[in-house]
């Protein structure tokens, strides 16, 4: 068979083991009180690593396995650290700073996301990391962060921390503005955004089936019904969409960075409208602090900043006709 | 996970693209009526004399048994060449009648129609949907009588696309007196040169004359004109509708994305203008709409009804596609041409074989596993 799109038994089982460690490490739960993950277990899972090669102190993984693994922990809601390091490992690599990239590796050291903003940077979740990859829009940069902050303020409200440094050249280690290293930042970035929509998804659903009015559980209503449809089409236009572009970068197609720029232009729609929709289906519960679908709403917004979404019009399209409308009739 | 083609699927490629680009038609297809059967026969026909009629039918009912890659490889440059949509009058011959014969007809009913079908030689159309079972099909009442060896058939049929112009029908009605719901139907062949039937055209609100409303006055249908067995018909168009959403749609979405490339081509929009955000939208909707198709058909589907999920996407987006059209055109947007038209046929799409909001119970209960509406 040359074309299969069903998960290969490594690809099951790489999802499984996954998805145990970040039940275990990572429980939803944990949000209630919102600090900064620590990302050691994710490194111990090897997360960081997975699509390097073995010889780079990788796992070897192709960015299919590796995009899977993502969306798993969009919906665990892992800090953005994870992009930023797994992205800032291959940087590291990429720019010959080997030893800086198997620390990353390792778990030795992490990398937290920064958002420009003006003439300054933000991080996101720093913790504990001493680097910083900054995204903008054409390139990104690996740099290192001091001790000294400059301010210290909330995202959305939520309570993970943004810090507000200067945005100098000092401490840059590393700038790509590399089509592949884009592209692959912006598939990482969509997979933990399909893994937003997906929860959201499911925690509507779940809602649905057991919250009850007018005797009978509000999934029987077709308002609601169809609110979990819509969600369940996002879900799914965005999953496929992930496989194909993670397919055509992972074999170098030559509609590579098209599949991407249309899976990055879709996320954040679909992520953004699944956290609203299922906010709506929890009522009054949904807009409770109390519940987990804000925090996916939040976490929405912040993978939406990082990233650079080529513009897809730029892009030859793979099933472009072959002759002008205009010289047919 | 692979999305790759073999040497030998990128010879068929070329074979495709090669007879394609030598035999499609220059023209437009006629919208309705006689011209539009006269053209859809004459492309079919062509088709097959090239081979390339039935190509998901098996080899040995006269299809050319393509594989899943290779109709993917078809489609794609069968909408790349601007061959003639799949959604014309021959399309319910191909997607439907045929594959039903072929999964629960008798020997004389696959051995006189399915070699006419290829051919381009018939033109099937569709009685399920009445006055009164739209959404609800199994509360259908168009009945027959079982007089000696044959049926006899009242009643009315309603939506039923290109009855005008239509050799068979594929009819659904009630065979066992008093039955109810999908109990006591059959599905029969019904000739419809058959004296009794009375065809009343309507014309939709494109201003083509696609539908029409179908009299049944005792008409006289002989029992070996039932497909499958007697009162099972449900169970035969269950089949039918099945095959509809999976192989038959991939022409259909993948057409989307042509006609998406073709707007941005027409609007050649300035970057960063509102109706380039819409389009660079439009284009990435096309293309998962397309990851979705292949999914379909190269995935093991979770549940029977994922499907619907693919449908309904490409439902919604078409209407899109064709409301932006509207707004590119401007002013030339109330003037009739090809634009406008299918601007307005897209209204079709959200109701036509199954609503969406049908399709949105249909995901929520049996792909969400939300509680499911009582029927009686």
């Amino acid at each position: 068979m040359t074309c299969d799109l069903n998960l290969s038994g490594e690809q099951r089982q790489i999802i499984d083991a996954a998805a145990a460690m970040l039940r275990t490490e990572y429980p939803v739960d944990r949000r209630r009180r919102w600090v900064a993950d620590d990302l050691a277990a994710a490194a111990a899972f090897g997360m960081f690593g997975l699509g390097l090669p073995e010889g780079d102190g990788g796992a070897g993984f192709s960015l299919v396995e590796e995009a899977l693994v993502h969306v798993l922990s969009g919906r665990h809601l892992v800090s953005s650290g994870s992009l930023a390091t797994a992205l800032g490992a291959r940087l590291a690599r990429a720019a010959g700073h080997a030893e800086l990239a198997d620390r990353l590796v390792a778990g030795e050291a992490f990398v937290c996301a920064g958002v420009p903003a003006g003439d300054s940077v933000l991080l996101m979740e720093r913790g504990e990391a001493a680097f910083a990859l900054v995204f903008d829009n054409r390139d990104f940069e690996l740099r290192e962060v001091g001790a000294a902050l400059a301010s210290e303020e909330s995202a959305l409200g939520h309570g993970a921390s943004v810090e507000r440094i200067p945005r100098v050249s000092k401490g840059v280690i590393a700038r790509s503005a590399e089509p592949r290293m884009l592209a692959i930042a912006d598939l990482l970035v969509s997979a933990q955004l399909l893994g937003v929509a997906e929860a959201v998804r499911d925690l509507a659903v779940a809602y649905a089936q057991v919250r009850q009015q007018f005797g009978q559980p509000i999934g029987g209503f077709q308002a609601i019904k169809h609110h979990c449809a819509n969600m369940a089409i996002g879900a799914e236009m965005l999953s496929c969409q992930l496989d194909m572009a993670a397919i055509a970068l992972r074999d170098g197609r030559e509609d590579g960075a098209f599949q991407v720029a249309a899976l990055r232009r879709l996320a954040p729609h679909v992520a953004l409208a699944n956290a609203r929709l299922s906010i709506q289906v929890h009522g009054g519960v949904g807009f409770s602090a109390e519940a987990a679908v804000h925090h996916y709403l939040k976490q929405a917004h912040l993978l939406s900043r990082l990233g650079s979404a080529a513009d897809i019009l730029d892009l030859p399209a793979p099933l472009a006709p072959l002759v002008r409308v205009q010289e047919r009739n | 996970m692979q999305l790759s083609l073999s040497p030998e699927d990128q010879t068929f490629r070329t074979t495709a693209r090669e007879w394609l680009a030598a035999n499609v038609p220059r023209r437009r297809a006629p919208n309705d009526g006689r011209p539009a059967r006269d053209f859809a026969l004459a492309w079919l026909a062509r088709c097959n004399a090239g081979g390339w009629s039935g190509i998901s039918w098996p080899d040995e009912f006269g299809g050319r048994g393509l594989s899943q890659e290779r109709l993917i490889v078809w489609y794609e440059e069968y909408v790349r060449a601007r061959a003639p949509s799949v959604l014309d009058c021959t399309f319910v011959a191909l997607n439907h009648a045929g594959p039903t014969l072929i999964a629960c007809g008798s020997d004389e009913q696959k051995g006189f129609h399915l070699p006419r079908i290829l051919a381009g030689e018939s033109i099937w159309c569709q009685g399920f949907s009445e006055p009164g079972s739209g959404s609800d099909l199994a509360s259908l009442a168009t009945t027959g009588r079982v007089e000696g060896d044959h049926l006899v058939v009242n009643g009315q049929k309603i939506w039923t696309s290109f009855a005008d112009i239509a050799d068979y029908q594929e009819l659904l009605i009630r065979t066992e007196a008093g039955s109810k719901r999908h109990h006591g139907l059959s599905w029969v062949i019904c000739d419809m040169k058959s004296a009794g039937i009375t065809v009343r055209p309507i014309e939709n609100m494109a201003g083509a004359v696609h539908f029409a409303e179908v009299f049944y006055d005792n008409v006289r249908i002989p029992l070996s004109e039932v497909v499958g067995d007697l009162h099972d018909g449900w169970r035969v168009a269950m089949n039918t509708l099945a095959f509809e959403r999976k192989t038959a749609a991939i022409g259909l979405q993948l057409e989307l994305s042509v006609k998406v490339e073709d707007l941005i081509d027409l609007a050649a929009p300035p970057r960063g203008s509102a109706i380039a955000e819409r389009l660079a939208t439009l284009r990435a909707e096309a293309a998962a709409l397309r990851a979705m198709t292949y999914r379909t058909l190269l995935r093991e589907p979770e549940t029977p009804s994922d499907g619907s999920l693919v449908r309904l996407c490409f439902a919604e987006l078409a209407q899109r596609v064709n409301r932006t059209a509207m707004d590119i055109l401007g002013a030339d947007a109330l003037l009739e041409n090809a634009w406008t038209h299918d601007y307005l046929e897209s209204y079709s799409e959200t109701i036509a074989g199954g609503t969406a909001e049908i399709q949105r119970n249909i995901i929520a209960e049996r792909v969400l596993g939300l509680p499911r509406v009582k029927t009686q």
